[in-house]
């Protein structure tokens, strides 16, 4: 592959999504514009974000951009066409570790889940990686254990 | 909580009493990565049946455990309050339970004690492991020791639905526990209301009601 994907974000009208790649050889900068047609407020993200993927013309360039990635951008999108702001979308990834999660509904569990994409997708290990193991195991019961601040404050019980 | 059980229309659990069906659940909060454990372990074996009605999957395995070859049900629901309704068949008749939580969310680990609690009503005494999943996101939290599996004396494991680590090894072992379990059920529970199932169905028989009346007397213990 011979793009190497920078930064991407979109673009509100006309929707598009913009990416910043470069080019592996020459080493220069440029930058695509994609408008995301056909695409609607009640219009499937992550359904218009596979199909963006594997479109002809832009997979080349969207090699190094995940799906998750993708799906995000499209969410912001379908968001600004639905009247809501920059920032509610952002701050509807954000991820509060205190938060309860089991409250939400699908959609916006679904936004959580696309940030905790981020760092899954990187830390993945794929069946045809070749350091894959299928049955990998590792032994932390010799690692010093040090009492789990978690475990204090035992009002529940614990 | 007898009257609710097993009563998913669309699947019949009449199977896991026969000696090579064996049924395992997942128990967690929202995105500790129930599925993608699930995911890891099978490696896209089979495509699961899904029945979002009730936010269940199910995957489908088969393991050599011993001389025997069983057939596993691993059950999968989501974490979200609004399915907390489906949850007594979705106990109905379970060997083995994996319980996880995400070592990022504290929150998660809290909450062991409200799923766990709700396990033991409805099966006292199958074997239960508890997950501390995502460890690739700090191997730090690995050198902490986390003491509800200890204090319910239940065994516990550092895994990442990520990377692997540990994924294959816990659920060989909750494979080998849920067989175990089935060949000699410690459930005394169980037994007595076996017992008061036979009972209830004799009675059906004399009053020869219908047979959908008859299922739906099973207990969420009867083994
Ligand atoms: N870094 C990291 N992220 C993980 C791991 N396992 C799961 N995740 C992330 O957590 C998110 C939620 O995982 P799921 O498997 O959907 O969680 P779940 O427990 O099935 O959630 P519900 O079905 O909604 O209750 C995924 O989208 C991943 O991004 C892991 O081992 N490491
Ligand atoms: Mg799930």
């Amino acid at each position: 592959m011979s793009f190497e994907a920078k930064r991407c974000g979109v673009q509100f009208s006309p929707p598009s999504i913009v990416l910043i790649y470069q080019h592996k050889e020459t080493k220069h900068m440029r930058k695509r514009i994609i408008p995301v047609r056909n695409f609607s407020k009640y219009s499937d993200y992550s359904m218009a974000a596979e199909s963006l993927k594997n479109h002809p013309r832009h997979r080349d360039y969207l090699e190094g951009v995940s799906q998750s990635q993708l799906e995000k951008l499209h969410i912001i999108l379908r968001d600004h066409m639905q009247g809501f702001s920059l920032e509610h979308s952002l701050a509807s990834f954000r991820l509060d570790p205190d938060e309860d999660l089991n409250q939400l509904d699908d959609d916006k569990l679904a936004r959580k889940k696309g940030q905790m994409d981020e760092l899954f997708e990187k830390n993945r290990k794929h069946k045809d990686d070749p350091d894959f193991v299928y049955d990998l195991e590792m032994d932390f019961t010799k690692t010093t254990q040090e009492r789990c601040s978690w475990d204090e404050e035992s009002d529940d019980g614990f | 909580m007898a009257g609710d059980a097993g009563s998913i229309p669309e699947l019949d659990q009449k199977k896991y009493d026969s000696d090579e069906q064996v049924k395992i659940i997942c128990l967690g909060d929202s995105a500790v990565g129930k599925s993608k454990l699930m995911e890891r372990f099978l490696m896209d074996e089979y495509r699961p049946q899904q029945l979002s009605t009730y936010a269940l999957t199910l995957y489908k395995h088969t393991a050599a455990v011993g001389n025997k070859t069983v057939a596993i049900d691993f059950w999968d629901t989501a974490g979200q309050e609004r399915f907390q309704s489906m949850h007594p068949s979705y106990y109905h008749k379970a060997h083995a339970c994996i319980m996880v939580f995400d070592v990022q969310r504290k929150i998660t680990y809290k909450n062991l004690a409200n799923w766990y609690k709700e396990l033991r009503e409805y099966r006292p005494e199958i074997p239960c492991c508890v997950v501390a999943n995502k460890i690739d996101a700090d191997l730090k939290v690995t050198q902490r020791s986390f003491n509800f599996g200890k204090k319910q004396g239940i065994p516990f494991y550092f895994v990442s639905a990520a990377d692997g680590t540990n994924v294959v090894k816990m659920f060989r072992e909750m494979i080998t526990r849920a067989v175990d379990y089935k060949q000699n059920p410690s459930d005394f529970m169980d037994e007595v209301l076996q017992e008061l199932e036979n009972f209830d169905l004799e009675k059906k028989e004399e009053d020869s009601e219908a047979d959908e009346v008859g299922l739906k007397a099973e207990g969420p213990e009867s083994e």
